[in-house]
């Protein structure tokens, strides 16, 4: 089974309800698709066994042998070349690693080389977490090529727990589109609630099953919890706010460190979405 | 004329808190509201809308029924978005990128890149100022190139009104809509949190910041819920020469102002009201300078 | 001698418009004939890269000059390998700028007016 942990609206506790289902699940793979900004190892604090860099082939140009290669910039379709008579300016942040250029460029005039975007690494916590994250290099746009390769290693075998970035564009859909189930984790305010309706609107494109954790419980009002009664959306568990918890996440700290009954609360999650689900 | 975007890498550390602020405080300026996916300023600046536009996002390529099932197409396509399992070729329009190669490839043209409507965006007048401000279709890509469509609608209305100032709210982390965002401004401010997941977002997007050379500025949100934390980044800030214009108290009333659609800043009482007067008076100072 | 001014609009009358890579149209006055044409700027709205496409559209329209309020260090880059001149600082109005060029008022930019921009500083 594969569940995802997503929030249209940033900030809302998506990491704090992941890295608590698989504490609850205690043998899990765990993944942490916010490649941008990867923070679920801060809490689950993962023994890291392997690195991988994660490329794509960028191009350049034989500009000495005289060759025309103004083709290459007419299809780019990035903007990422300009050709002034012999010269070939290249910016590299702009190119998405096509090949078009080498495709329609003088023959054997264009090469390419493996350039980094990013890395994944893989780990370990016990008593029985695999660990997956990937990390976007800062000033590369290729997110969802990083999360391709955290999409490669997962593993349908066992149960995995997905910890999504926020929004509701291509990045969350990158993260949540293999699940059989998806939380969605969201405060009771009108922010929330606005940014909740978009990722339902998300799920229900993608036909996925979801459901809601309020968290923050406290700082607004109860239209997120009416809309979910009024709409028959499962309303998983809400979490009140508190400074305490505040706190201790600040210091990496989980649900569970701060109150361990949120581990046998989770586990009921759990098999409340095993049953859903099946 | 100046831009500000204000950026954060992790969600939630309060990004829109300080840029409604800023947009209720400043004179002779405009509001762009850069999270299209998640926008939220509209709720707490009941703009009208002026005008309404459609955005038409990135190409994706489309294959029509004259495709021989060569498959030339499927083998040079980068990004993984063209099969032919079912002895059919199908291209998935999420990881599909636009880039031409199996329009170019296609020995029957039978692939072609089309543009489809993603989203809208809207020119708004709100109580402070105009405010530009989106709305991409839910699961949508291009998120970035609809940041630059609002941004490029703002700065033609800016240069034409001769405003000051344009004030940027940003998307969390550190992405193409990100980027769209602080691409060509002058000032980013990083509103940060002292919290470990804050810290190491923070030094992330530093890192876009200063690829970009933009000149930044810190704000720590929350800073006296772990103070330890906080002198951590102001360490780390005071190693890479980056000034902290502002230090905001955790308030439990900003929540729930906000959840009211009030302005904290309107709350007297609020000492992270008082914080962040201060850090608009010290933004000031910079921009008139 | 052609001449390629940034413009908010397709008359003489439309204001110089300061960006280079994002302003909606381009100018393109010739000297010799004193006529003029408007062309619109079909890269502005590309993400990043709007200033090398609009570098590379006047390189190929043989531009001797471009006048604009400022440009980018993308923009600079390509126009400078295109022996393009370069007038930034302008405002008004096209037919003041043009004008202002004709009395020899305007001074050549040596370097890109705008410091952060996406793209720059990785070119190989």
């Amino acid at each position: 089974m594969i569940i995802s942990v997503a929030s249209g609206k940033g900030g809302t506790g998506k990491t704090t309800v992941a890295v608590c289902l698989a504490l609850a699940a205690e043998y899990c793979q765990f993944i942490d698709y916010d490649v941008e900004a990867p923070n679920a190892d801060i809490f689950l604090k993962p023994e890291i066994k392997n690195i991988k860099k994660v490329t794509i082939k960028q191009p350049y140009f034989l500009t000495g042998t005289g060759m025309d290669f103004s083709k290459c910039a007419q299809f780019c379709h990035y903007n990422a070349l300009a050709v002034i008579g012999s010269e070939v300016i290249f910016y590299p942040e702009l190119c998405h690693g096509c090949g078009g250029c080498i495709l329609v460029g003088p023959e054997g005039a264009v090469r390419e080389k493996d350039v980094d975007v990013g890395e994944v690494a893989k780990g370990f916590t016990g008593p029985g977490i695999d660990f997956l994250k990937g990390n976007l290099t800062p000033g590369s746009m290729r997110t969802t090529t990083v999360q391709g390769e955290l999409e490669k290693m997962l593993n349908k075998k066992e149960l995995v727990i997905i910890d999504s970035p926020p929004g509701n564009s291509c990045s969350m859909v990158m993260s949540v589109k293999n699940s059989d189930y998806c939380i969605l984790v969201t405060e009771p305010t009108p922010y929330g609630f606005n940014d909740l309706v978009i990722s339902m609107e998300v799920l229900d494109g993608l036909k996925i099953d979801y459901g809601v954790i309020i968290n923050r419980d406290g700082i607004g009002d109860s239209s997120v919890e009416d809309y979910c009664r009024d709409k028959n959306i499962k309303l998983l568990i809400k979490i009140p706010n508190s400074i305490e918890i505040a706190k201790c996440y600040s210091k990496g700290g989980t649900l569970v460190d701060y109150d361990m009954s949120y581990k046998v609360k989770f586990q009921n999650i759990l098999k409340e979405i095993e049953n859903l689900v099946f | 004329m100046k831009q500000i975007t204000i950026i954060s890498g992790k969600g939630g550390t309060g990004k829109t808190t300080i840029a409604s602020s800023f947009i209720k405080m400043a004179h002779d300026h405009m509001a762009v509201d850069a999270d299209v996916d998640a926008a939220n300023l509209h709720i707490l600046l009941n703009p009208l809308v002026e005008k309404k536009e459609d955005f038409i996002g990135g190409a994706v390529a489309v294959v029509n029924e004259d495709c021989i099932n060569c498959g030339k197409c499927e083998e040079l396509c980068r990004f993984d978005a063209i099969s032919n399992s079912t002895m059919d070729i199908k291209i998935d329009s999420l990881k599909c990128e636009g880039c031409g190669v199996c329009e170019y490839i296609c020995p029957v043209s039978a692939i072609e890149l089309k543009k489809d409507k993603q989203g809208e965006f809207y020119t708004s007048n709100t109580d402070f100022c105009k405010l530009i401000h989106a709305r991409l279709n839910p699961g949508a890509e291009n998120s970035g190139l609809l940041v630059t469509r609002v941004r490029n609608t703002a700065e033609d209305i800016a240069y034409a009104q001769n405003k000051k100032l344009i004030i940027i709210d940003g998307a969390p982390g550190i992405g193409c809509p990100v980027i769209a965002s602080l691409n060509g401004v002058d000032y980013a401010l990083i509103v940060t949190e002292p919290t470990l997941s804050g810290i190491s977002d923070f030094k992330k997007i530093y890192d876009v910041a200063k690829f970009f050379n933009i000149k930044t500025f810190v704000c720590i949100n929350k800073y006296d819920i772990n103070l330890n934390n906080t002198a951590e980044i102001e360490r780390f800030c005071t190693l890479k020469n980056i000034e902290v214009i502002g230090k905001v108290s955790y308030d439990e009333n900003v929540p729930k102002y906000l959840a009211q659609k009030k302005f904290i800043i309107d709350n007297l009482d609020s000492p992270a009201a008082g914080d962040i007067k201060k850090l608009w008076e010290k933004f000031e100072e910079t921009l008139y300078s | 001698m052609k001449l390629c001014i940034t413009s908010t609009g397709t008359s003489l009358d439309s204001n110089v418009d300061q960006r280079f890579g994002r302003c909606p149209y381009f100018i393109m006055y010739d000297s010799d004939s004193d006529t003029f044409e408007s062309i619109e700027n079909a890269s502005r709205e590309a993400m990043g890269g709007a200033g090398i496409q609009a570098g590379q559209l006047i390189a190929s329209k043989n531009a001797g000059a471009v006048i604009t309020g400022n440009f980018g260090p993308n923009a600079f880059r390509v126009l400078q390998a295109a022996k393009i001149k370069m007038y930034s600082g302008v405002s008004g109005t096209v037919r003041e700028a043009i004008e202002k060029y004709k009395n020899g008022q305007l001074t050549e930019t040596s370097a890109p007016d705008v410091g952060s921009h996406y793209g720059m500083g990785r070119s190989s």
